[in-house]
């Protein structure tokens, strides 16, 4: 059973049972995943942890390979099981968290992703968990995320936002973002002022027209979501939100 | 002006993402400004294999040694170092012309910097363009970071990329320097203005200079404008630099010059 988490440092791939199951059964749910959600995957960097099992420097290549195919890096490989963490190191990856007191990363360990630096701690939420971060995201920066995301602040050009779930945006959306990246088609994405360079909810795609993103903006807040798989932007309001969730 | 107290030395990062804004420019007139009010100032070419600094300040001829030799150990520092004669304490570190960049790390950035401290209390580093080893290096280093940009949207988009770089490094003073102004073309909405800028990149603006002929003959001669001239950007690149000497300087966008300051101005 493989699960998808989001926490400090970007995505967490949490291998459950591990020790039980062949490793290769794992790959193959770990591939069907990745296959199944390409764009939420692609270029990220994420880090496993493998609970106490025992893998040796070949599953870990393996691992390694069926990731890099998929555009994602491995970076961290967390376990209980110290053998496996010897492998972790010998191969260059980085068996601990960064800031954990007991952990001291050499220089040769390759650090957390830079795209997740400064990310919030994910806090639960009902239906799972959300990342709530309170700054500008600037151009080139990535928040991923599986749950929802809530960002205070604006969202510049050239930013991405990619989410399992919702993403909130209370401040100016400019950038590019995808809701329901691990295929939630109820996924919704809403901003103070809609004006981005391109929004995905689930497999659907819409690309504002140009002289949307010109048009000096004076709007009031919006709210994109599917609609007979088409992406609609209606006004977000508190209606907006009960016909969206409470039904006609 | 020599009895001011000394400072503890600061290393000053110029970069900018996007080439071509006038880093290197900026670098040379701000490093000379620093220099001419009295303290002490290296400028660090960071742009190995495309060296510019030495051009700009007309000290092209006397390269002896540079930074690649220095931290290969073929030279001391003192003898990689050239004086620039138009200030008391100026110095110029320039970069080797016939190696990349990765000839240096960002660690070996940091031992350099952390020399040059011993000796000087403003060390600047012109970054080359780009994000990758060259900016690395020159970003690794630096108490304060300067990003230039040039008020139109490209420069903008990879200044703000940059200022994000620098902000994961855990950089805290960025400051922005909003480069070559024509106040005229602001006015007809054909620049980016300054509160169009501040919307995007919400950066503290340490200087504004605006656009002036003067700088292209300058740069070609090898004199930097702050040496003698009295044009408008002469004037913003020695009010940053009284900036960052840690002088109060009011900041004003400039305006377009009246019809009798055009004709008898500068």
């Amino acid at each position: 059973m493989i699960a998808i988490k989001g926490y400090r440092h970007g995505l967490l791939i949490v291998f459950n049972g591990a020790s039980e199951t062949p490793w290769l059964s794992h790959l193959r749910e770990l591939e069907a995943k990745l296959d199944a959600n390409p764009h939420f995957f692609r270029g990220s960097s994420v880090a496993f942890d493998v609970k106490d099992a025992m893998l040796n420097e070949d599953d870990l290549r393996h691992a390694i390979d069926v990731l890099r195919t998929r555009e994602v890096k491995l970076w961290a490989v967390f376990s209980q099981n110290a053998e496996t963490c010897a492998h972790v190191r010998s191969l260059g990856l980085t068996d601990r968290l960064p800031g954990v007191s007991t952990a001291r990363r050499t220089s040769e360990q390759p650090a957390p992703p830079r795209e997740a630096a400064r990310h919030g701690e994910p806090s639960s939420s009902e239906g799972g968990e959300s990342l709530f971060v309170r700054r500008r995201i600037r151009s080139g920066q990535v928040l991923r995320h599986p749950g929802h995301i809530v960002v205070v602040g604006d969202v510049n050009p050239g930013a991405q936002i990619i989410a399992g779930g919702d993403i909130i945006v209370w401040g100016r959306l400019n950038g590019a973002v995808h809701a329901g990246a691990l295929g939630n088609s109820q996924a919704v994405v809403c901003a103070l002022e809609m004006s981005p360079t391109c929004v995905r909810i689930a497999e659907a795609v819409y690309i504002p027209r140009s002289v949307d993103r010109r048009r000096r903006r004076k709007r009031a807040a919006e709210m994109a979501m599917l609609k007979e798989q088409e992406i609609i932007i209606t006004s977000w309001d508190v209606l907006a939100y009960k016909t969206r969730f409470e039904g006609q | 002006m020599n009895e001011q107290a000394p400072l503890e030395s600061r290393v000053i990062t110029v970069t900018s993402g996007k080439g071509g804004v006038g880093k290197t420019t900026l670098t040379a007139n701000v490093g000379t400004a620093l220099a001419q009010l009295g303290r002490k100032v290296v400028v660090v070419d960071g742009d190995i294999g495309l060296r510019n600094l030495d051009l700009v300040m007309g000290l092209e001829h006397r390269i002896v040694y540079d930074i690649v030799d220095y931290v290969e150990g073929r030279c001391r520092l003192r003898q990689a170092l050239i004086r620039d004669k138009r200030a008391p304490e100026l110095f110029l570190l320039p970069a080797a012309q016939t190696r990349d960049k990765t000839a240096i790390n960002p660690q070996q950035m940091v031992l350099v910097c952390d020399e040059l401290r011993q000796e000087f209390e403003f060390i600047l580093i012109d970054s080359p363009a780009g994000i990758e080893q060259g900016f690395q290096n020159a970003l690794a280093p630096a108490d304060v970071v300067l990003v230039v940009i040039n008020p139109e949207v490209s420069s903008v988009r990879d200044a703000d990329r940059v200022i994000g770089l620098a902000e994961s490094q855990g950089k805290q003073q960025i400051y922005l320097v909003i480069n070559r102004v024509v106040p005229v073309r602001v006015k007809k909405q054909e620049m980016l203005s300054v509160d169009d800028i501040t919307e995007v990149l919400s950066t503290e603006i340490i200087g504004i200079v605006p656009e002036d002929e003067a700088i292209l003959s300058a740069s070609n001669r090898g004199t930097p404008v702050v040496c003698n001239g009295k044009g408008p950007a002469a004037l913003a690149y020695r009010d940053i630099a009284r900036r960052l000497n840690g002088e109060q300087v009011p900041l004003e966008a400039p305006q377009s010059l009246g019809w009798l300051q055009r004709l008898f101005g500068r």
